[in-house]
């Protein structure tokens, strides 16, 4: 009368699919950050001026309740940083209550043992920790925080104290790209795995100052051969390669079988996951700005149809279609919406990277 | 016997589905599916129950199934949730 993860994971994900069910949310609750990172895709300059526009407590908690109604189960709250809002708690408590399964990101240098015990006590099911170097040299760069690192480091420590499922992430850039395999020994020494984010989008806003800092396709198809390294040579997959790491997301990586080979979104986008950027607009993924709806001031369930018809009307890329280094290729709709400026358009920068990584296999 | 408060029965997608809410993560960080005749058995056994005997008329009162297969069902039931610490006994 009761079934294995696996099994539940993939009867959930492919049913909410079929049935367009909005079963995997994603929150953003705030654009602000304690740190500023160049290749961050939210990445508010004006601090004050974002704090205005964010939606209050009451309004994040009124739209738990509704997408609880319509079937969401699986709920990740992230930022910019989270625990930059004073209020978090406030939205936290109460979300926690609601019968959610609820994933937290967060840089970790805000984690204060005062936090970690509260946590400890209303434990969200996993805590992914983005570590951006393996020295304070690095923090500096990637972050503008040299202190970042000890913070951080600081901050995944009293969160496994209390029994908290943490993971780490990173995102790779050309500032920490040599801190690769010290980031991943670090991780190795907390008993975890470092997920790596190896694909920089230009920003959802289409401010491009992230092209100077993202690896080239040439050093990013070499990050993944380091990767591939490093495992065989530590015998482990304690490292690994993801574009996002969350543990549905995983379980709908492994469901790509539900998906029409003519959907130019070869993934739950609109299918049966959103996510609420900042000012609170409802998007297919945190990547993109549109098509976007608005839950806030028409309802979740009626935006929730918008976007879903909304996408369905996002054209295939024929070049990306037919081209014969698919294989290699991770393109969507809003990777090329955000290289190219087109839906349809091939972009330069992910044919390039099909390219390298087809050569380094060789 | 009756679950303990803080696990919430759902039925998203055509499962039913067990979360654990707030504080009971710390003691179940997961989710658990149930069958539909699990989940009837679950929503009775919010309520106190006395006795097996009424977990087994829920069933054959609901499905055309035999008492004796009733009984067995029941019992795995109850020491499966039992073994996940979501029963109070």
């Amino acid at each position: 009368m009761s079934t294995t993860w696996g099994t539940l994971s993939g009867r959930l994900v492919k049913n909410s699919m079929e049935q367009k069910l909005p079963l995997i949310g994603e929150f953003e609750l705030t654009g602000r950050c304690n740190l500023s990172c160049g290749m961050c895709y939210v990445n508010c300059l004006n601090q004050k001026e974002a704090e205005k526009k964010e939606r209050s407590a009451k309004e994040w908690i009124g739209l738990a309740k509704e997408a609880f109604d319509a079937g969401m189960l699986f709920l990740l709250l992230t930022g910019g940083e989270i625990f930059i809002r004073k209020d978090f708690p406030v939205i936290y408590e109460e979300l926690a209550m609601m019968g959610f399964n609820i994933t937290l990101y967060t840089n970790g240098t805000l984690i204060t043992p005062q936090i970690a015990s509260w946590l400890g006590r209303l434990r969200p099911s996993q805590i992914e920790v983005t570590l951006y170097g393996a020295s304070q040299t690095t923090y500096k760069k990637v972050c503008g925080s040299a202190e970042g690192f000890r913070h951080t480091l600081r901050g995944i420590e009293l969160l496994l104290a209390q029994g908290i499922n943490v993971q780490v992430r990173t995102s790779i850039i050309k500032e920490n790209v040599n801190d690769f395999e010290s980031m991943a020994e670090l991780t190795k020494k907390f008993g975890l795995q470092l997920g790596i984010v190896n694909y920089i989008s230009p920003r959802r806003d289409g401010e491009n100052s992230i092209l100077n800092t993202r690896l080239s396709p040439k050093e990013t198809a070499s990050l993944e051969k380091r990767i591939e390294e490093y495992n065989i040579r530590d015998n482990t997959s304690l490292a690994c390669v993801t574009e996002d790491i969350s543990h549905v997301e995983n379980t709908q990586e492994q469901s790509c079988q539900f998906y029409d080979i003519n959907d130019p979104f070869q993934c739950g986008s609109a299918k049966n996951s959103f996510w609420i950027t900042w000012e609170g607009k409802m998007v297919p993924c945190s990547f993109m700005n549109q098509p976007s709806t608005l839950p806030l001031e028409k309802g979740f369930m009626t935006s929730w149809k918008e976007l879903i018809e909304l996408c369905s009307l996002v054209p295939v890329c024929k070049s990306c279609s037919e081209c014969e280094l698919s294989g290699y290729c991770t393109t969507c709709p809003a990777k090329l919406y955000n290289e190219t400026g087109s839906y349809e358009k091939a972009s330069h920068y992910l044919c390039e990277l099909a390219r390298e990584r087809k050569q380094v296999m060789v | 016997m009756k679950v303990k408060q803080g696990f919430l029965l759902r039925e998203i997608a055509d499962s039913w589905v067990v979360v654990p809410v707030g504080q009971r993560v710390v003691e179940f960080n997961g989710l658990m599916s149930l069958s539909e005749s699990g989940a009837l058995l679950w929503k009775r056994l919010e309520q106190e129950v006395t006795d097996d005997k009424e977990l087994i008329n829920l069933l054959t009162g609901n499905y055309e199934v035999e008492e004796e297969i009733a009984r067995l069902d029941v019992i795995e039931f109850i020491s499966n949730i039992t073994e996940k610490g979501f029963l109070e006994v």
